[in-house]
């Protein structure tokens, strides 16, 4: 599918005179992770809260399923469910009578859907405990949960890891990664954590200071183009590659490193072992989201 | 929007704000009917003790009083209004003798009704405002107000359903206070006293209020009338608490500024009677049930229909405000 389930275009917004976000856009497709990432203050809630409808764009536009979100507003968040800024429900009742109000909201979320929420996020034994008594873990599923009752197309979460132990960080990645593959649901993930955004997303979207600097899928993101070869007699290696490539590569120790466009690789390491290299490694070197996250976004100060 | 509605009512019963006001409420309403009743007893023992007699003669009380006014009512010089009154009193002085009921005696009309007149000011607001003052603030300050808003439904609907919500808890509220008046009076004072007749200046006519010549009505008619006030009062007093939780984030700090609004016009109202600012401010029209009981005016030019025209115009600015305010918020919390 190639639709958008969410397309912002130009997106900005003043608080208190103040240029926040400075014009954002993206697109989201059906069934796809994009994590939103950015240094705290660097406008990734303001923007989900405007995604959400929580505050009005200052300039540009949202659209979710083709509906403005403006213009639309039911329309559009008809298909959109999300957690901002952690899991806040009523505490004063159970877990399962704040689905019910919720889902009551919605037209028509029947008892079934709410059961198969509570199923999905494995909250059924501590449903109806009243809310207060919650651990930040089952808040957090709740949360979720009420993401999903009325079977939203795009998901929104923002940061929904903070507070999680490991197991439960797992476990809602699992999760979410699930509704994204089997339901087709698209999920838009904000977060500071680099390895959570790399373990779950497809794609990622740097955000820095209110504008995006990077957006791109993972792989492309973390593709250097370095190929570092382990073999037997580097130096007649280099000189291959240098005469029937037109490349320069360096020696490193034992290593040989080269900057390789991906498509050419095959086609090297057949001439390589053709001339009788003996190969003991290979990598297309990846550099760390994190290299790249701070490299991008040192400069700034907040 | 029927489901919005009862959601709304459902938080506000599992926030048990209504078994709180109705302790109160309890507390309240026993204390001062005990009060009452002790009091009257003990008049009774004084008047006994003075007089030397051994039971207390209302009768003979009551028939002295009826020949003066009968008297009076005789005399060609009085002006025709005051006869008029004059004579409602004596009709109203013959039912108590025909029927053996002492005038005095503490009843259960009588209580509810004084309740609601005293209440009116400050009590009943007050608890309008347990009621009123956390219906949007609390939303915000525990967070809540994301996940509410972020459902497919306008914000003006959310709001409407809060204040459709709250008119009907207020409606409640004031029946609960009418019940329970009435209901624990009884248990001190054993007597209804609904059918006693009471001496009014006020007449239903035709839909309007008329305040133009004394009528005798039965004391039920009168307590409808004066908790139809206390209603109308309430349901201002709601709207106005409403535009305060709106505009505020903390539900201590709507029913803080609630107060001091109560309790700051009735200042105004004590200081600065002649000034003519103080007539326009609704904590000066609140005491509507007064203007039944004489020629009642807080400020200078003021009357029934002034405050119930007041009154109206806070409620419907304090509605329209807290809707466009309400829409138009960001919410960041």
């Amino acid at each position: 599918m190639d639709t958008s389930v969410l397309k912002v275009s130009d997106l900005q917004k003043e608080i208190q005179k103040k240029l926040i976000i400075k014009g954002v856009s993206f697109d989201i497709r059906a069934g796809e992770i994009v994590g939103f990432l950015g240094p705290n203050g660097s406008g990734k809630t303001t923007t989900l809260r405007m995604l959400v409808g929580l505050s009005k764009p200052t300039a540009g536009n949202i659209e979710i399923c083709g509906h403005s979100l403006k213009k639309e507003f039911v329309k559009a968040m008809a298909n959109v469910g999300c957690i901002i800024e952690g899991p806040d429900l009523y505490d004063y009742m159970s877990g399962y009578r704040n689905l019910e109000l919720l889902g009551s909201m919605s037209k028509g979320v029947t008892k079934k859907d709410i059961d198969e929420a509570v199923a999905l996020v494995g909250m059924e034994n501590r449903i109806h405990d009243k809310v207060a008594v919650y651990s930040m873990g089952m808040k957090q599923r709740i949360g979720l949960a009420q993401a999903l009752i009325h079977k939203p197309k795009l998901l929104i979460l923002d940061e929904p890891t903070n507070g999680l132990d490991p197991q439960g960080i797992h476990e809602f990645r699992e999760i979410v990664k699930n509704l994204a593959r089997e339901k087709n649901i698209s999920v838009l993930v904000s977060s500071h954590l680099i390895s959570e955004v790399q373990l779950m997303c497809d794609r990622v979207s740097i955000i820095n200071d209110g504008r995006i600097i990077r957006s791109a899928s993972i792989d492309d993101v973390l593709v250097t183009g370095e190929v570092v070869w382990i073999l037997d007699d580097p130096k007649r290696a280099q000189s291959i590659l240098r005469e029937s490539f037109d490349l320069d590569p360096s020696i490193d120790g034992c290593h040989l490193r080269a900057s390789v466009d991906s498509g050419m690789l095959s086609e090297i390491n057949k001439t390589l072992i053709a001339s009788g290299f003996d190969i003991t490694y290979v990598e297309n070197k990846k550099r760390t989201l994190e290299d790249l996250f701070l490299a991008l976004t040192e400069k700034h100060t907040i | 929007m029927i489901a919005l509605i009862r959601n709304e009512v459902m938080k506000m019963l599992w926030k048990k704000k209504m078994p709180l006001i109705l302790g109160l409420l309890l507390i309240f309403v026993s204390l001062l009917s005990y009060g009452q009743n002790y009091a009257y007893e003990r008049n009774i023992e004084q008047f006994e003790a003075e007089s030397g007699t051994a039971a207390f003669n209302w009768e003979g009380l009551t028939t002295q009083r009826l020949s003066e006014l009968e008297e009076r009512s005789q005399n060609e010089f009085i002006p025709e209004e005051v006869r008029a009154s004059i004579d409602r009193e004596i009709e109203q002085l013959n039912y108590f003798i025909e029927n053996d009921i002492n005038p005095v005696t503490p009843t259960a009309a009588k209580f509810n009704v004084s309740f609601a007149e005293q209440g009116i000011i400050l009590f009943i607001p007050l608890l309008i405002a347990i009621l009123a003052a956390d219906l949007v603030s609390n939303e915000f300050s525990r967070k809540t107000i994301k996940i509410l808003l972020t459902r497919a439904v306008p914000r003006w609907k959310i709001l409407l359903s809060k204040y459709i919500a709250l008119l009907i808890m207020t409606t409640l509220l004031v029946f609960i206070i009418g019940l329970t008046t009435t209901l624990v009076s009884y248990l001190f004072f054993q007597e209804w006293g609904f059918s006693e007749p009471i001496v009014t200046g006020f007449t239903l006519f035709e839909g309007t209020l008329n305040s133009d010549s004394t009528i005798l009505i039965p004391r039920y008619q009168y307590t409808l009338l004066i908790y139809s006030l206390v209603w109308f009062v309430s349901i201002i007093v709601a709207s106005i608490t409403l535009l305060i939780s709106v505009i505020v984030d903390t539900s201590a700090s709507a029913i803080g500024i609630l107060m001091a609004a109560l309790i700051g016009g009735q200042f105004l109202q004590f200081f600065l009677s002649d000034w003519e600012l103080v007539k326009y401010f609704f904590v000066t029209n609140l005491d509507l049930t007064r203007y039944l009981t004489g020629s009642y005016q807080p400020v200078e030019g003021m009357s029934l229909n002034f405050s119930i025209t007041i009154l109206s115009v806070w409620a419907i600015g304090s509605i329209a405000i807290s809707f466009i305010v309400f829409n138009r918020r960001d919410v960041l919390v």
